[in-house]
């Protein structure tokens, strides 16, 4: 067993279900939509870009890409609800849930690749 | 080339094409290494940037959820974007105090150990990064990038310099000054440090590697379409063939010149598709068999191989009879004998330790010991020449020389450039710097086809002719040769002229006059005109000129400016050929078709054209 695929495999996991468990509700509605998952979810995010720096392969590259792309969605997402809450006067209304949700969405789709390649890199990988 | 003529012309294209892959193949792989370590970099900057992400998130979530107080003590929980203000401000040892409503002790409490952890966090990343900066293998990492991009932005034609020593930069000095761009490799760090302190016109990229890999051949230029000539002057024999290997296998088609100084190496080279060889041994020889034989040709020579700026060097008379005496039979001492002798002269050769062939006058003993000296007849000799591979010993021979015999024509070799004020001082009558002579004739082949060719011919013309185009030379230009350049007569380079050229009449002499007063000769002597592959040298006034000429010049760097605009405007060459001053603007050739016809007198009373 590798300690670094199973850190490297928990953090790509753990970011995809986080940002799926955000994003599952109806996609208006402020309560179903933890504000802390959110942020558990850009945090883990982040851990999981950091791991996927200097690898060189090109599977390696899509990795780093996809987890890229989800970092600007979530990111954009956690902007959108910091505007919503602190400077818009209306505070987190329907419209505004929507647009931080589907954001995520966006970025759980990018971290489902994420996941899709380590499944292909462990199935394809053969035990010698 | 090595393939013989009746294999089809598609197998020709075919080892085009695998050359081209080869040479891109190993440009890849070194790129490659390049990249390997930034990703190194990057790989250990994870655990740096990891730690740091997940600091900011403990503290971040704290601070959120520890329960405060807002301004009249009512309970009220710190939003994400506070908290994440609050820790920035605070990691970054900004402190901008308790936003938006003071802390209650919690929170304090909280802040306290935050604030430890996060500088420790930020202590930790920057300390990584910085050690990472200043870590060898990524700056050289960094260089190799940089240089790669240097030369690959490369435009013009550039000759690739494998070895920067005494040699490489006076060759670079000399291709600078002619406007040339070069690239150069050294194993030496510190030499590549004194090619950026150098004062070159052009940006000169230079990378600290080892020429034999050709992996750095390639990434300094070696399959850039604009690569025109490699030059091999490192001073490992070794290496030098490493490099002609390499390009003769990457690049076939490119001119190589590689500095060589044992015969058996130069027939190793010879393998390789005919590279140029530059024994400096051996040049000093012919040099020295010319100077007997011409002492004006190998003056011309000097000067002309010396490169822009140069000063008309003295023209030295070694005594062409009598008795030769050669200490130090090592490189040197062989091919000078065999050159001298070949002369007709009788040499005696000096040795300390006894060499294994035999020769009639190899006399084994060391040179500084007055018995030797008397020995081999100092008092009737003529020549004498100190070839030791040490500097201290040749000094101390001349002047053992000097004082057994004053009247001797002197010859040294002096090996380190930091003694030429020593052998400057002594008046050594014919002194060989081996890196000099290596660098003028690198020069030579380089700078232009025209001088080269020049230079092969010239000597067979015989002593008194050269010293009449030295006559000529200097009278016109000064003791000083300012710039040496080629013109071609095509109706691309020249538009003025396929006319004029066309009529038949067009001789030299009336082309090389001052676009100023064309009573005056322009500053500059036509030294070849090559016609095809007909080459006529040093050209008489009444030479007659034909389109599709190319010209060597010799003459000040205005001459040449001057001659660009007689070649380029109309008028003024009008003007110079003729005498007649024909207006140049469009507007005034326009309003004066009668002072065309009306002949000299009404032109050359008109306005001169402005320009």
């Amino acid at each position: 067993m590798n300690l670094e695929k199973v850190v490297f495999g928990f953090f790509v996991l753990l970011a995809a279900t986080l940002n799926f468990g955000f994003f599952i509700g109806d996609i208006d509605d402020p309560v179903l939509h933890n504000p802390y998952e959110l942020f558990a979810a850009v945090v883990v995010n982040l851990i999981a870009t950091v791991l996927k720096f200097g690898d060189r392969t090109q599977i390696g590259a899509v990795h780093l890409a996809t987890s890229l792309v989800a970092d600007l969605q979530l990111i954009g997402a956690a902007l959108m609800y910091g505007y919503a809450v602190y400077v818009s006067s209306a505070g987190m209304t329907a419209g505004w849930t929507a647009s931080v949700v589907s954001l995520s969405g966006g970025a759980l789709l990018a971290n489902l690749v994420s996941v899709v390649l380590l499944v292909v890199e462990t199935v394809s990988f053969h035990r010698r | 080339m090595r393939t013989p003529p009746a294999v089809a012309v598609g197998q020709a294209g075919r080892d085009d094409r695998w050359h081209r892959r080869a040479a891109r193949r190993v440009a890849a792989s070194s790129a490659a290494q390049a990249s390997a370590a930034i990703f190194l970099v990057m790989r250990r900057m994870r655990a740096p940037l990891i730690v740091l992400i997940g600091i900011f998130a403990i503290s971040v979530l704290g601070l959120t959820l520890i329960p405060g107080q807002d301004g009249e003590g009512r309970p009220w929980r710190m939003g994400f974007f506070d908290a994440f203000y609050i820790m920035s401000y605070t990691a970054s040892t900004i402190g901008f105090g308790e936003i938006p409503h003071p802390f209650t002790y919690n929170q304090r409490m909280w802040v306290t150990i935050s604030i430890y952890l996060t500088v420790v966090g930020w202590a930790y990343a920057i300390g990584s990064l910085l050690s990472l900066l200043q870590d060898r293998a990524f700056r050289q990492a960094l260089a190799l990038q940089h240089f790669t991009r240097k030369v690959a932005r490369l435009r013009e034609p550039f000759v690739l310099i494998a070895g920067y020593g005494r040699t490489g930069e006076l060759l670079g000095h000399s291709l600078d000054a002619l406007g040339r761009q070069f690239v150069v490799l050294d194993r030496d760090p510190e030499r590549i440090d004194a090619l950026e302190l150098d004062s070159y016109h052009a940006d000169v990229p230079g990378l600290p590697a080892d020429a034999r890999d050709p992996g750095h051949l390639a990434v300094a230029g070696l399959d850039h379409p604009a690569c025109e000539a490699v030059v091999a002057l490192t001073n490992d024999e070794e290496a030098n063939l490493a490099v002609v290997m390499a390009a003769a296998l990457l690049r076939p088609e490119l001119p190589v010149i590689a500095r060589v100084t044992s015969r058996a190496l130069e027939e190793r080279m010879r393998a390789f598709g005919g590279p140029s060889t530059v024994n400096p041994f051996d040049r000093f020889g012919d040099h020295l068999g010319l100077a007997l034989r011409a002492p004006a040709s190998y003056q011309l020579l000097t000067w002309l191989e010396s490169g822009p700026g140069a000063e008309l060097p003295a023209r030295g008379s070694p005594p062409r009879t009598g008795h030769w005496i050669v200490c130090g039979y090592g490189r040197l001492g062989r091919e000078l004998t065999a050159d001298l002798r070949a002369e007709g002269l009788e040499v005696t050769v000096v040795e300390p330790r006894a060499a294994g062939d035999e020769d009639d006058d190899l006399v084994v003993g060391d040179p500084a010991e007055p018995d030797v000296l008397r020995q081999v007849d100092l008092v009737r000799s003529v020549g004498f020449v100190a070839g030791t591979d040490n500097d201290t010993t040749n000094l101390s021979l001349v002047a053992a020389a000097r004082r057994g015999n004053p009247s001797l024509f002197i010859g040294a070799r002096q090996n380190q450039a930091a003694n030429a004020p020593l052998f400057a001082a002594m008046e050594v009558d014919a002194l060989l710097v081996p890196s000099e002579v290596i660098a003028h004739e690198v020069y030579a082949q380089l700078a232009t086809p025209l001088l080269w060719r020049f230079l092969r011919e010239m000597p067979a013309r015989g002593d008194a002719w050269a010293a009449e185009v030295i006559d000529r030379l200097t009278a016109l230009c000064g003791e000083r040769l300012e710039a040496l350049w080629k013109v071609r007569l095509s109706p691309e380079d020249a538009p003025a002229l396929p006319g004029w050229l066309a009529s038949g009449r067009a001789t030299l002499g009336d082309l090389m006059r001052n676009p100023e007063d064309r009573e005056q000769p322009l500053h500059a002597v036509v030294l070849l005109v090559l016609r095809g592959h007909e080459a006529t040298v040093a050209p008489e006034p009444d030479f007659v000129l034909a389109v599709g000429d190319e010209l060597l010049l010799a003459g000040w760097g205005a001459a040449r400016r001057a001659l660009e605009i007689v070649l380029e405007v109309d008028a003024v060459r009008e003007y110079v050929v003729t005498g007649r001053r024909v207006p140049s603007s469009w507007i005034w050739r326009r309003l004066s078709p009668a002072g065309r016809t009306a002949g000299t007198t009404e032109g050359r009373t008109a306005e001169p054209a402005d320009r």
